[in-house]
């Protein structure tokens, strides 16, 4: 092997690595959730067995989002526990009337328009077919933002390659046209995109 | 071991050849293209509750019907409404992303004096010192509507009101000259017709009320091979109509008087139609000739159209020969063609003739960037965006999409009597006045556009006439009062009149007549502008389709 096949290899190597290894990791900022929430917990202890009880809809069929501050209230008036989150909560937010202020794992960009209610009430999906299993998780997860575009990477989904990805890995556009065409559901650009 | 600048180099290349092969390159270029999309200066759609609002949409006078979905107060969303029964959910694509075009680079945010920012103060005083120099002349794009009550108001004792119509209009001009009827009232009812004959004119481009025939032709026609209504569209080239006509027949620019003479001719001599007529001058084989068909295809073409009655000749501007074969085919004041409208529709004008030396023009905001005056005369024109005129001595920023309470009265054309209201949804993001707003600051007697609106809304409530269709019908005569007749117009839905009954209009066809070009004065400033091809709009789809390719016409 000649020097110069050598020195290509090496250069070739780097480039892989780099890319593979290295970016991924540069790419992606670790911030902490205000507060270690466990779902898992909340769903044992407070018998919590499905979604919509906190992440409700409304009245008017339209989904409210994150729960509000009431909803934390009803169990956590006073302190529960001797954890710091527990002190955090009830201390920095709950007596100060002060919401707080969650890292959304699934925030799109603004021009992105998307009704839960049609999704879940009229489709039948379940909340996991996009949001993973993240109910069941017995410790908070940690956010990781990309640096560039600013956005979660629940977005574009924990694998590089995008390969092989379990259920709900993922938000891009090209996984909403995928369940689409799997469930034969014609939408046009407005339809999703304001 | 020694390294030496080329081991660096083909290290660099042996990189090269490696990054393709990992996520850096493609992941890069998905968040550069999301990064760029959220640069600060980049207007965001606003976070907040999502309410949908009814409303319409009032880029074009035919007024289609919308659904807002509005976003924090804001309007980040349009679609159609199903409910109506104009459009039943149709819209054009302009329509449908017209709420981004009060955030297009080109909104006009300031006064403009000859290119030069300047104040709403100094335009008013310039405004009244021209009105002191010569009669005030208002060119109005949308007639009928409430500000354009204001506008004649204003020229009553100070100048005229102009209309600068659509080619829709201008192509029922020929009829003028065989009956009493004018233009504007007479409409064409698409409804009832099975088998329109289109001389160009981009019937599925955007062409009269853009939702009623779009919606009329994917009900009837697509995907069928023998529809209900048949569109033939006669073009030189294969636009988006001709390619999606029941039949498309390609003829040579100018020739479509020749053809319809052509047809006429055979209609006549084979006996194909119980209608009787002038024959035309135009002999067959002259027809072939200007056309560039062959005689036998414009005999197959004549049969053709009579096979699916009634039929209806459309025009893509003036053509007198067009309008004539109605007649030949027996379309006028019949079912399913050229029928004339209630005496709603007509249009309120001024009727004193052309001013040859205004002192001041102001051009309401409706018309077309193309309309440029050709006068020594102050201009002052109103404008939600600045297409580039050249002409104008004043640019006044004029409200943009929804930013306005406007009422929508009967389109141009439409048979069916119709009257809606466009409440303000969006807020104005600098200082906008819309000119009717302006001429109430020079003239405090005017009566402002909501008056007019609500005394409409009670003149509606008692004449007790047609219905208001909202999710439900409900008759005019079942309203308490005219303002809750107007709060449920407010609301979205739409007034529509009782059906035309075709009949009781003479309209006699005595003589053959011949192409001319569309008649101009001269040394009158308002007949030599440009066709106005665009609204003052600026999307790419737009500017790229052959919508109203005709030359409108303007009228005195």
């Amino acid at each position: 092997m000649s020097r110069n096949q050598v020195v290509f290899g090496l250069g070739l190597a780097t480039a892989l690595l780099a890319g593979w290894v290295a970016f991924p990791r540069a790419l992606y900022s670790k911030r902490p959730q205000p507060l270690a929430f466990l779902h898992k917990t909340h769903a044992e202890k407070s018998g919590v067995s499905d979604c919509s009880q906190c992440h409700a809809f409304g009245d008017d069929g339209q989904y409210t989002g994150l729960p509000p501050m009431e909803t934390c209230v009803g169990c956590h008036s006073g302190k529960i526990g001797t954890s710091t989150a527990e002190a955090t909560l009830v201390d920095h937010y709950i007596k100060r009337g002060v919401s707080t202020p969650w890292l959304v794992y699934s925030r799109q960009p603004a021009n992105v328009w998307f009704s839960h209610a049609v999704h879940v009430k009229r489709a039948g999906l379940a909340c996991t077919d996009c949001h993973g299993h993240y109910g069941e998780l017995d410790q908070s997860r940690i956010y990781e933002v990309n640096r560039i575009s600013g956005y979660s990477r629940d977005i574009w989904g924990h694998s590089m390659t995008r390969l092989h990805r379990a259920p709900g890995d993922g938000m891009k556009m090209s996984d909403c046209e995928d369940c689409h065409r799997r469930h034969s559901v014609q939408v046009g650009c407005l339809g999703c995109h304001e | 071991m020694k390294l030496t600048r080329r081991d660096l180099l083909v290290w660099g290349a042996g990189a090269a050849a490696g990054l393709p092969f990992t996520p850096v390159p493609w992941k890069l270029l998905d968040d550069v293209s999301i990064w760029t999309q959220n640069w600060p200066w980049i207007p965001q759609p606003a976070r907040g509750p999502v309410e949908v609002k009814q409303s319409f949409c009032t880029l074009c006078p035919q007024g289609c019907a919308m659904k807002v979905r509005m976003a924090g107060g804001w309007p980040v969303g349009v679609s159609g409404v199903n409910t109506n029964p104009l459009t039943r959910g149709a819209l054009c694509p302009l329509g449908f992303g017209a709420h981004q075009l009060n955030w297009h680079p080109m909104r006009l945010r300031t006064v403009r004096h000859d290119g030069v920012a300047s104040s709403w103060d100094a335009s008013q005083t310039a405004f009244v010192k021209a009105c002191n120099r010569g009669p005030v002349v208002i060119v109005d794009g949308h007639p009928g509507r409430a500000a354009s009550s204001v506008f004649e108001s204003f020229t009553e004792k100070r100048g005229a009101c102009l209309v600068a119509e659509g080619p829709e209009t201008g192509a029922l001009v020929p009829y003028e000259n065989w009956s009493d009827a004018s233009a504007r009232a007479l409409g064409y009812d698409l409804e009832n017709a099975q088998t329109i004959i289109s001389f160009g004119a981009p019937m599925l481009d955007g062409w009269g009320v853009p939702g009623r025939f779009t919606r009329l032709w994917a009900e009837r026609t697509n995907g069928v091979s023998d529809p209900q209504l048949r569109l033939i569209h006669i073009e030189d080239s294969c636009s988006r109509t001709a390619a999606k006509a029941w039949k498309w027949v390609s003829a040579k620019p100018g020739s479509e008087g020749a053809l319809a003479a052509g047809l006429a001719r055979v209609l006549i001599e084979e006996c194909l139609v119980a209608a009787r007529g002038p024959i035309p001058r135009t002999t067959l084989a002259q027809a072939a000739d200007r056309t560039g068909r062959t005689i036998e295809e414009i005999r197959d073409l004549a049969r053709t159209i009579v096979a699916k009655p009634p039929v209806l000749a459309i025009a893509k501007d003036n053509n007198p020969e067009v309008a004539a074969l109605n007649g030949i085919l027996g379309a006028i004041g019949a079912r399913g063609g050229i029928v004339r409208r209630s005496k709603l529709s007509k249009a309120c004008l001024s009727r004193e003739g052309p001013i040859s030396n205004p002192g001041a023009i102001l051009i309401d905001s409706t018309v077309p960037w193309d309309f440029v005056p050709q006068t020594d005369a102050e201009i002052f024109r109103f404008t939600a965006w600045d297409g580039g005129s050249s002409r104008a001595g004043w640019l006044l920023p004029a409200p943009g999409f929804l930013e306005e309470l406007t009422d929508v009265p009967t389109a141009a054309t439409s048979v069916i009597e119709s009257y809606a209201i466009a409440p303000q949804l969006a807020k104005p993001t600098h200082e906008v006045r819309s000119a009717a707003q302006f001429l109430a600051s020079v003239d405090k007697n005017l009566p402002m556009p909501e008056q007019i609106i609500h005394r409409r809304c009670s003149n509606l409530r008692r004449s007790g006439r047609g219905s208001v269709h909202a999710q439900e019908i409900t008759p005019v005569a079942k309203f308490e009062s005219g303002q809750k007749l107007e709060e449920q117009l407010q609301a979205g839905a739409i007034w529509i009149g009782d059906p035309l009954r075709p009949g009781g209009w003479k309209c006699e066809v005595k003589e053959w007549p011949q192409t001319m070009a569309t008649a101009t004065s001269e040394g009158d400033w308002s007949a030599s502008w440009s066709a106005p091809v665009l609204p003052p709009l600026a999307t790419k789809l737009y500017r790229e389709s052959k919508l109203r390719e005709a030359p409108a016409r303007r009228t005195v």
